[in-house]
């Protein structure tokens, strides 16, 4: 059973080609990440994904269905951590859950095990204003998979993160990933955290934004920290900043001009 | 990899955590910090300065305008509220400016809530209503007082119009605020989880305008006893405002002095309250 299907996708903002005639099929149960300079379609691709922007051409499938907005069938983990100020963790988590009017106890049963899974357990009664960076992005994890979606969505989970604590969250959603093995498209710029968590790494060009290259990680799992220094790590993500080089190197031109 | 979080904190602990452990302290760059000296508290500091503004009070009514007919000091003011206390006469005038207060303030609170959230909800509401409402909030709509009492009689429904008056456009123009600067991102979020609009209502916009909506209820105090003095002033029988005007033809100074700090009295007392429910309704914004 394939999972999310991209058939001719094309999206443009005015005159500008954001994403062109994208193709692809992700299988359930896979980790795939995407990479590309900025401006190249990658966070487009995914809120497409999401039901958050519409497609002109083309379109995304579901299990074999159109999406047409967003539904509590996918996960959205947000780059910003959008939680609400005036909850703490445990209602923050249970948002989903609220909205579908699914909140039997059960369901709060299964989010005390979400939250003791991500490493929240007895922070259940904090407010955000009392999180750090790291345990934030945690709550925005455990709060896309309280709804127990068919995808997790993720657009640069960790970027607003410092290096260290990106590093153990990379390692901890690896972990969180393994107990159920759903099906994951998770954006980043970083292209050594595309190789470290992903079974395959879609690499995205810019102007237009399109699919360059499909490349498939093969490295043993769990990895761990000592997966980054081994030659093959170190050849993948040389491979795929190579194909990307000559791209970013324009974009951040075009930033600074 | 141990999974234990081991950074919250709550971000406005003070220098002692209470097991002990060291709380982390943003480092100063002014090098190691100085001895502590005997500090005062902040409410230490605004107790002292009010005794220290009654002793000032105090001294210009004995010795600089020893003149009862210009001053009354802070001794005589308590004298004069004890006494009438016990004739019954201030009750009554208490009572009088209370009520009016109470009737008018909750009539503008409930009103410019329900305004507000029309009309940060509908465009049509909103073209209709905003050049009425700009229009009112600049006016000093106190000068209307004279024509309520025209109109209405010198009972108390004449100064509850002017209170109303005077409240409700704060509350409605914070209200609107309030709805329309819920951030984007939260609704997104919520959205991507399926939300409907009415949802969205409920559980963002809302929550995230109580600050606002607070903020000008509070607002609302001082402009709505402002209203009951000046609309008693124009013509009453009773109330605190009537008890000022009339002291003051007579140049009873302590009456007039005890009537105003009364007033005083009760608008710090009701903005503490609101401060309080801020703290307990609206934590999050108190960082």
């Amino acid at each position: 059973m394939s999972s999310v299907v991209s058939e001719h996708l094309c999206k443009r903002f005015g005159d500008l080609e954001v994403l062109q005639d994208i193709n692809l099929t992700i299988q359930d149960g896979e980790f795939v990440a995407l990479v590309g300079p900025s401006g190249c379609g990658k966070t487009t691709f995914l809120r497409t994904v999401a039901g958050l922007e519409s497609a002109d051409e083309g379109g995304i499938f579901l299990n074999g269905k159109r999406v047409s907005g967003p539904d509590r069938d996918r996960g959205f983990v947000f780059q910003n951590d959008s939680l609400l100020p005036w909850r703490n963790v445990f209602d923050n988590t249970v948002v989903g859950l609220e909205l579908a009017g699914r909140m039997s106890p059960d369901e709060r049963a299964r989010v005390t095990r979400l939250l003791e899974l991500v490493g929240l357990a007895g922070f259940e009664k904090y407010f955000p204003r009392q999180l750090s960076g790291g345990m934030r992005q945690r709550v925005n994890l455990a709060r896309a998979l309280a709804i127990d979606p068919k995808v997790l969505l993720m657009d640069e989970p960790f970027s607003a993160l410092d290096a260290q604590t990106r590093e153990i969250m990379q390692t901890e959603l690896q972990r969180v990933w393994e107990e159920g093995r759903k099906t994951v498209l998770f954006v980043t710029h970083q292209i050594d955290e595309a190789v470290f968590l992903a079974d395959r790494v879609l690499v995205f060009a810019r102007r237009p934004g399109r699919l360059l290259e499909d490349i498939k990680i093969d490295l043993p799992r769990p990895r761990t920290m000592m997966t980054k220094r081994q030659p093959e790590f170190v050849a993948l993500v040389d491979r795929i900043w190579r194909l990307i080089e000559k791209d970013v190197r324009e974009s951040v031109l075009v930033e600074h001009v | 990899m141990s999974t234990a979080p081991s950074i919250a904190q709550p971000r406005n602990s003070s220098v002692l955590a209470p097991s002990g452990e060291v709380t982390k302290q943003p480092s100063s760059p002014s090098g190691p910090r100085k001895p502590a000296r005997a500090k005062l508290r902040p409410y230490q500091i605004s107790l002292l300065s009010v005794v220290s503004g009654l002793l000032m009070w105090q001294f210009l009514s004995d010795v600089v305008i020893a003149n009862p007919l210009f001053l009354a000091s802070p001794l005589e003011v308590v004298r004069a509220v004890i006494t009438l206390a016990e004739t019954g006469e201030l009750w009554r005038h208490v009572g009088a400016s209370a009520l009016e207060f109470a009737l008018g303030y909750s009539i503008a609170a409930l009103l410019g809530i329900g305004i507000g959230l029309l009309i940060a909800t509908n465009d049509f509401a909103k073209n209709w209503l905003q050049p009425w409402i700009s229009g009112f909030y600049a006016t000093p709509t106190i000068a209307l007082g004279p024509l309520f009492i025209l109109w209405l009689g010198i009972g108390v429904w004449s100064k509850v119009v002017v209170v109303v008056l005077l409240v409700v456009f704060a509350v409605i123009i914070n209200t609107e605020a309030g709805i329309r600067s819920t951030s984007e991102r939260y609704l997104e979020m919520m959205r991507s989880f399926g939300a409907t609009p009415r949802q969205l209502f409920v559980k963002v916009s809302l929550p995230s305008a109580a600050p606002f909506i607070l903020a000008g209820l509070k607002l609302g105090i001082g402009r709505g006893l402002i209203g009951v003095v000046v609309a008693e002033l124009f013509g009453s029988r009773l109330g605190l405002g009537r008890m000022i005007g009339a002291s003051a033809d007579s140049f009873n100074m302590p009456e007039l002095f005890a009537a105003v700090s009364i007033l005083a009295a009760s608008g710090i007392a009701m903005n503490s309250g609101f401060s309080y429910l801020e703290k307990r309704l609206v934590p999050w914004t108190k960082d």
